[in-house]
């Protein structure tokens, strides 16, 4: 599904990717940690085409086309999802106005009809439910009056509506309780399928007790250097990053 | 000679006149423009908006029986149509509420008042006794016709609500034409006590249009004074709204949000003055400026001697949405009394690059992100506009991406 071969890419003329490949076919759950500053984020946002941060070298293809080339609109349009890191708060812009916004430039996208009001709402209701959020909320402003834990919890409730093809979650598990972790899980669980697949952009091993990966990497100065299964991410938990960023 | 055109086509309006008492105030009016000619940008309050080239142009009165596309009626309202300054009885919903208002004397070295006052044709004159209760809103629609290049109007409207009545008036300027014109308004308006007023004047000239308005306002005790004005045009546009909050327990919010087209020029002065004490004044206006386009806002605020327990705020924000824009914003405030809550700020900023790039992550293309942000930027100031019709009116007008639907599903939620 998702095929990252040598990439390298900079923000602000600093390289930060130095040649990173990776393969996430559909259905696996890939997990990706690392160390601060080694490069977790800004492979997200080059996935989603985030302005600023230039690939120079290597290749990202999805489902056989070059995501590289897409605009971030496209590609969202194309079934791929990040959920940020810090989302953003947009007052004047309601919470419905946005996920409206989405769904039908996904179906225009796909060149389907807009959704009807009452299709949209039914589903926003039930979506709502799986991450506890009170649907009165999402008349306010995007994010806006949000606590820390609401707002990741909103990412994976518009990753639930949106219901995307690849779900790229950048460290959605920081800073949350473990009653928040447990809602942001079950969505995230919810969606698991054998057509769909995860890359979870962690720092904790934490998450991963919730949201068992098939894979796990360790990013390092930029590529990956060491990958294995579930077991890596507890001896990280164990050893830290030390002993990998050192070889 | 200077202002040559301008004498001829006075004498051309006087002759049609006759030997009457209004022409002879109307020649005395000419003659203080013709003394003192339009404002130089050397006066401070003129700095940004230069009517110099006004001097020599050749305008030339409009010729009767133009014909202008009239656009849809506004849902519950009353409409008064005028076409290139003249009042189309036929195309209006109402014949009431249309005057020549006599001409008044005028401060000598106001070029402009003077050149309104003396080519004057009827306007806006809506007088309403003790506690009346204007049903509608009054719609008044300025339209250019085709045949109307190169003309320039001149008229003087008037609003006198006496005590506890209420009354709402939208004034629209909508020439849509791309030839040169020159038009320009005074309004006086009176509030008896405990009157109230919303007024909304909205502006969609095109380029070539030069529009100079002019509303002067004086609030008696305890009454209440709305404005909302929204400019979305192409054309050379200046306001000035003075407000006199000249006895106690007065309101007055002067708000504003101006989105002007590519190359054209507006600038609002503002002027409120709290001549009496427990007055609250609002004005909030912000600006959406793009591409070689000019905004100018100026605010002054004064506190007189006595007029204590002022509450007063302006609230200007601008957002630049080109390295070719320019927004020159001034508040001022002269405070002459020691009790008084008096805020203010200003601030120009871009448009929230984060906010798009969220957006356009969640599959939004990058024009519809846009929009919806503009929006939201906006709302502070649409969401002054009660009047629902004219809430849809406006929307329309700067193009943005409103949902009624939606709308009704998010007041639904919440």
């Amino acid at each position: 599904m998702l095929n990252i071969k040598d990439l390298h890419a900079t923000v602000d003329g600093k390289e930060i990717l130095k040649g990173l490949s990776l393969t996430v076919n559909a259905g696996e759950v890939h997990a990706i940690m690392g160390p601060n500053g080694s490069g977790k984020s800004t492979l997200a946002h080059v996935l989603a085409g985030r302005e600023g941060y230039s690939v120079t070298a290597g290749s990202v293809s999805f489902d056989g086309k070059d995501l590289l080339t897409l605009e971030p609109e496209a590609r969202a349009c194309e079934g791929v999802f990040l959920g940020f890191q810090y989302p953003v708060e947009i007052p004047g812009v309601s919470n419905l106005t946005l996920l409206k916004a989405a769904i039908n430039a996904r179906r225009k996208y796909r060149g389907g009809t807009e959704i009807e009001a009452g299709d949209f709402l039914a589903w926003i209701r039930d979506r709502a439910k799986i991450v506890k959020i009170d649907p009165k909320m999402l008349s306010r402003g995007v994010n806006e009056g949000f606590s820390g834990g609401e707002k990741k919890r909103n990412e994976i409730l518009q990753m639930l509506i949106l219901e995307p093809r690849l779900m790229i979650l950048d460290e959605t598990d920081s800073g949350l309780d473990i009653d928040a972790l447990k809602v942001v899980s079950d969505g995230i669980n919810t969606l698991r399928s054998p057509e769909r697949a995860t890359v979870l952009v962690t720092h904790y091993q934490r998450l991963l007790d919730y949201v068992q990966p098939d894979f796990v990497h360790v990013l390092a100065r930029g590529r990956i250097v060491k990958s294995g299964g579930p077991e890596l991410a507890r001896e990280l938990e164990e050893k830290g990053y030390g002993w990998l960023e050192a070889a | 000679m200077k202002l040559e055109a301008y004498r001829k086509a006075f004498e051309q309006l006087a002759a049609g006149l006759g030997d009457t008492p209004s022409r002879d105030s109307r020649r005395a009016q000419f003659e203080r423009f013709a003394a003192v000619g339009f404002p130089s940008k050397r006066e401070e309050d003129w700095r940004y908006t230069d009517l110099a080239s006004l001097s020599e142009k050749q305008f030339a009165l409009p010729a009767d029986g133009g014909d202008a596309l009239i656009p849809q009626a506004l849902a519950d309202s009353q409409q008064l149509v005028f076409v290139d300054g003249r009042f189309d009885a036929a195309r209006s919903s109402t014949q009431q509420h249309i005057g020549n208002i006599a001409t008044t004397e005028t401060a000598d070295d106001d070029g402009l008042a003077a050149l309104n006052a003396a080519f004057a044709s009827p306007g806006l004159d809506l007088q309403l006794a003790a506690g009346q209760v204007l049903a509608q809103p009054l719609h008044l629609l300025f339209l250019g016709s085709g045949s109307a290049t190169g003309t320039m109007t001149h008229q003087r409207h008037r609003i006198v609500l006496g005590s506890g009545a209420s009354a709402s008036v939208i004034l629209e300027f909508a020439r849509d034409s791309a030839d040169e014109r020159l038009a320009t308004h005074t309004l006086s308006i009176e509030l008896g006590a405990n009157a109230s007023l919303r007024l909304y004047r909205l502006q969609r000239e095109s380029a070539g249009a030069t529009l100079l308005t002019r509303i002067d306002a004086r609030l008696d005790r305890d009454s209440r004074l709305r404005a909302l004005c929204l400019d979305a045009g192409g054309g050379f546009v200046r306001h000035d709204c003075n407000v006199t909050l000249a006895a106690p327990g007065c309101e007055a919010e002067v708000h504003g949000l101006y989105v002007p087209q590519p190359r054209a020029h507006v600038d609002n002065h503002t002027r409120i003055v709290h001549a009496a004490p427990h007055g609250r004044s609002r004005e909030h206006f912000r600006g959406i400026v793009g591409e070689r386009t000019r905004a100018v806002f100026s605010g002054k605020v004064v506190v007189q001697p006595g007029a204590q327990k002022t509450d007063s705020e302006q609230r200007i924000a601008n957002l630049l949405l080109s390295k070719r824009a320019e927004v020159n914003a001034k508040p001022d405030l002269e405070i002459y009394a020691d009790d008084v809550k008096c805020a203010h700020g200003a601030t120009v900023g871009q448009l929230d690059e984060t906010a798009l790039a969220y957006l356009r992550s969640r599959g939004i293309d990058a024009a519809t992100a846009k929009a919806l942000l503009l929006r939201a930027f906006a709302l502070e100031i649409l969401d002054h506009v009660e009047f629902a019709p004219l809430r849809r009116h406006i929307e329309d007008i700067l193009d943005f991406p409103d949902d009624p639907e939606l709308d009704r599903l998010i007041e639904a939620i919440a």
